[in-house]
C-alpha cells in the first residue's frame, strides 16, 4: 500500500503536517487548526477501522457510527457517576481516568461489534448493508430513549479523562495525544494489512468462494475483522466524547455512518492513509463551506461524485499514484 | 481396492428438474476416473455434490472412509477432497505466487497471524514456488494472476488444488477454453498426477479422456448408466445408443 517513492513522500509529509501542525497554527495565527486537527485525527482512527472493512475485506458496514457512539458513551455515562459519585447500573463506580475508560470504550464497542457482527455477517451485499444500519439504529434509539443520561440532548461533563503528564485543560497535548493514537492505528493496520490475517481478508475480498474453495472458513475472520473495527471506532468515540466533552446520539446516528463511508471513499478504498486524507477533506470542507452557505452539501455531493469518477484510488490515489 | 470416493444413490432436485437422480459412483485411490455424459445429463451437478458446493437431498459421499455428506466445501478441503477448475477465477488481483502462497497459509493452520509480513514469510513463499516450478509457472511468478494467458491461470489453478494438499481433485472440464497445444500441455500434467493422486475429471474432450482415463463413468439423465475403461465404454451398446453414437 505505501510501495513506491512517490507514496513514500506523501506518506511522509502527512505524517510531518500531523506532528508540526500546532507550530503551523501558531505560525499562521489560526489557532482553529488545532481543534480541526483534532477532529480529523478521530475521524481518521475510525475510518481507518471502517475502511479494513470496506477496503480489504469488502463488507460494506454502514453501521460503523454505532461503535463510536458506544465508545463515546462509554467515556459520558462513566464521566456522569464519577461526578455524581453513584454506581453504574448499580455495580461499579464511575471512572475518570484515561488508562480504565479508553481500554473499557474500546472492549465495550469490540464485544458489540462482535455481537452485531455475528448476526450481520450471516448476509452479505445489500442485506449486510441494511442489517448493520438497522443495528446502529437501533441503538441510536435506545440512547436517545435513556432519560437518565440526557435522552436526545444528549451528556456533558466537564473534565476530560485524566491523563499522567497531559493537562485535560491544555487542547494542544489532546491534540498530540490524538495524533499520536492515528500513528499508532496506522502503523497497526499497516502491519496487519500484510500479515496471514490481512492476506486472508484480501481474498475474502476478491473472492469468497475461492477462498472456501481453497478449505478457508471465512466467516470467523470476517467476525475478527468487524470486531478489531469496531474497537478501533470505540477508541475513536472515546477520544470524541472527550474533544466535546459532550456525547449525544447523534454520534450514532446513520448520518455520521454514512460520513464515516464517504471518509472512505473520498480518500481512496484500501489504502492506508486515505482514510487521513478523506477526514482531513471531509473536515476542512464542511467547516469552510459551512461559513459561505449552510448549503455545504450542494458542494460537497459533486465533489465526492467527482472523486469517485475521476480517482480511482480517490485523494490518495491522485496524490501518491496508483 | 476400496474407493476413496464411493457416492451411493445421491439425488438433487431443483425444482421441477431432477439433475440427479440416484447417482452412485465409486472412485478407487490414484486412478484418473472420468465422468462424461450428454449435456445435461447432470455432470457439472454431480461435481457439486462431490465437492460439497451443492447438498444433497438424499443418498450419501464418503471419502477416505468416512462420510462427508454433511460436510461444507472448506471442510472437504481439509479432508482432501479439492475441486477445480470453472469454480470462480483465481484472485485476480494478487501475483500467481501470492496466490499458492495463499493456499498454502490456509493449509498452514488458522490465519490469527496479526504482525508478521506474510509475503516474507519462506514457510509459505518457498513451497508456492516450488509448486508453480512444478506445472510450469515459475518464470510468471511475480504476474498479477489477472494478467495471465488462459492456460497460465489453467496452471495456476491446479498448482493452487495441488497446494492444498488434495488426496483427490475434482476437475470440471479442465481442457474447456483451452487451444489445442494447451490442452496437451494440461494433459500431459495430469497424465503426471497418475498414482500420486486420485482425479474425478468431467471432460468432453474424448481424445484427453482416451489418454487419460484408467476408468470412464457414463452419466445420463442424473445417474450413472455404465463404468469401465475407455475401450469398454465405446464397445457398449448401451452407452453407444445413449451418448457415444454420435462420436464413435
Amino acid at each position: 500500500m505505501v510501495e513506491t517513492a512517490r507514496q513514500r513522500l506523501v506518506a511522509a509529509i502527512l505524517v510531518l503536517l500531523l506532528a508540526a501542525l500546532p507550530a503551523l497554527a501558531s505560525l499562521l495565527a489560526m489557532p482553529d487548526l488545532i481543534s480541526l486537527g483534532t477532529q480529523v485525527a478521530i475521524y481518521a482512527i475510525a475510518t481507518v477501522g471502517l475502511n479494513l472493512l470496506i477496503g480489504t475485506t469488502g463488507l460494506p458496514s454502514f453501521g460503523h457510527a454505532a461503535f463510536f457512539g458506544l465508545g463515546g458513551y462509554v467515556v459520558g455515562i462513566l464521566a456522569f457517576h464519577a461526578a455524581e459519585d453513584s454506581a453504574v447500573f448499580g455495580l461499579f463506580p464511575g471512572a475518570t481516568d484515561a488508562w480504565i475508560v479508553w481500554p473499557l470504550a474500546i472492549i465495550i464497542a469490540a464485544l458489540a461489534a462482535l455481537l452485531i457482527g455475528a448476526l450481520s455477517l450471516r448476509t452479505a451485499g445489500v442485506s449486510f448493508i441494511m442489517i448493520t444500519l438497522a443495528f446502529a439504529q437501533m441503538l441510536f434509539y435506545l440512547f436517545a430513549a435513556l432519560k437518565t443520561y440526557g435522552g436526545d440532548d444528549g451528556l456533558g461533563f466537564r473534565r476530560r479523562n485524566a491523563l499522567p503528564w497531559v493537562s485535560p485543560r491544555d487542547d494542544v497535548a489532546f491534540y498530540y495525544v490524538c495524533a499520536a493514537a492515528l500513528l499508532l492505528v496506522l502503523a497497526g493496520f499497516h502491519l496487519v494489512a500484510r500479515s496471514r490475517f490481512g492476506n486472508v481478508l484480501q481474498g475474502i475480498r476478491q473472492s469468497e468462494r475461492r477462498m472456501a474453495a481453497i478449505g478457508l472458513r471465512s466467516y470467523r475472520y470476517k467476525l475478527a475483522a468487524f470486531t478489531l473495527a469496531g474497537g478501533v471506532a470505540g477508541l475513536a468515540g472515546a477520544l470524541q466524547a472527550n474533544m466535546l466533552r459532550f456525547v449525544s446520539p447523534d454520534m450514532l446516528h446513520w448520518t455520521t455512518s454514512g460520513d464515516f463511508m464517504v471518509m472512505v471513499v473520498l480518500g481512496g478504498t484500501g489504502t492506508l492513509f486515505g482514510p487521513v486524507l478523506g477526514a482531513a477533506a471531509m473536515v476542512l470542507l464542511q467547516t469552510w463551506l459551512a461559513q459561505w452557505t449552510e448549503h455545504w452539501m450542494i458542494v460537497m455531493g459533486p465533489l465526492l461524485v467527482a472523486v469517485i469518477l475521476l480517482a480511482r484510488r480517490g485523494l490518495w490515489g491522485a496524490l501518491a499514484g496508483k | 481396492m476400496t474407493p476413496i470416493l464411493l457416492a451411493a444413490e445421491v439425488t438433487k432436485r431443483f425444482g421441477g428438474l431432477l439433475a440427479c437422480n440416484g447417482l452412485s459412483l465409486a472412485v478407487r485411490p490414484g486412478e484418473i476416473h472420468a465422468l462424461i455424459g450428454p449435456n445435461g445429463a447432470g455432470k457439472s451437478t454431480a461435481i457439486g455434490l462431490l465437492s460439497g458446493e451443492i447438498a444433497p437431498d438424499s443418498g450419501s459421499i464418503r471419502f477416505g472412509g468416512a462420510d462427508v455428506t454433511r460436510l461444507g466445501i472448506a471442510a472437504r478441503v481439509r479432508t482432501g477432497l479439492t475441486r477445480s477448475f470453472q469454480i470462480t477465477t483465481i484472485l485476480p488481483q494478487f501475483t500467481a505466487l501470492q496466490n499458492v502462497a495463499l493456499v498454502a497459509q490456509v493449509r498452514a493452520g488458522h490465519s490469527f497471524h496479526f504482525w508478521a509480513d506474510a509475503h516474507r514469510d519462506a514457510a509459505l513463499v518457498d513451497p508456492a514456488r516450488a509448486m508453480l516450478e512444478r506445472v510450469g509457472l515459475g518464470k510468471r511468478a511475480q504476474v498479477p494472476a489477472e494478467d495471465l494467458a488462459h492456460g497460465e491461470q489453467r496452471q495456476l489453478e491446479l498448482a493452487m488444488a495441488l497446494m492444498t494438499g488434495a488426496r483427490m481433485l475434482l476437475l470440471d472440464e479442465p481442457m474447456a477454453g483451452l487451444g489445442a497445444t494447451e490442452s496437451q500441455q494440461m494433459t500431459a500434467q495430469l497424465a503426471a498426477l497418475k498414482g500420486s493422486l486420485t482425479v474425478l475429471l468431467v471432460e468432453h474432450d474424448m481424445d484427453a479422456v482416451a489418454a487419460l482415463a484408467d476408468q470412464v463413468s457414463v452419466m445420463v439423465a442424473g445417474r450413472v448408466i455404465a463404468t469401465g475403461s475407455f475401450a469398454e465404454m465405446q464397445a457398449s451398446q448401451a452407452v453407444r445408443d445413449a451418448y457415444l453414437g454420435a462420436h464413435a
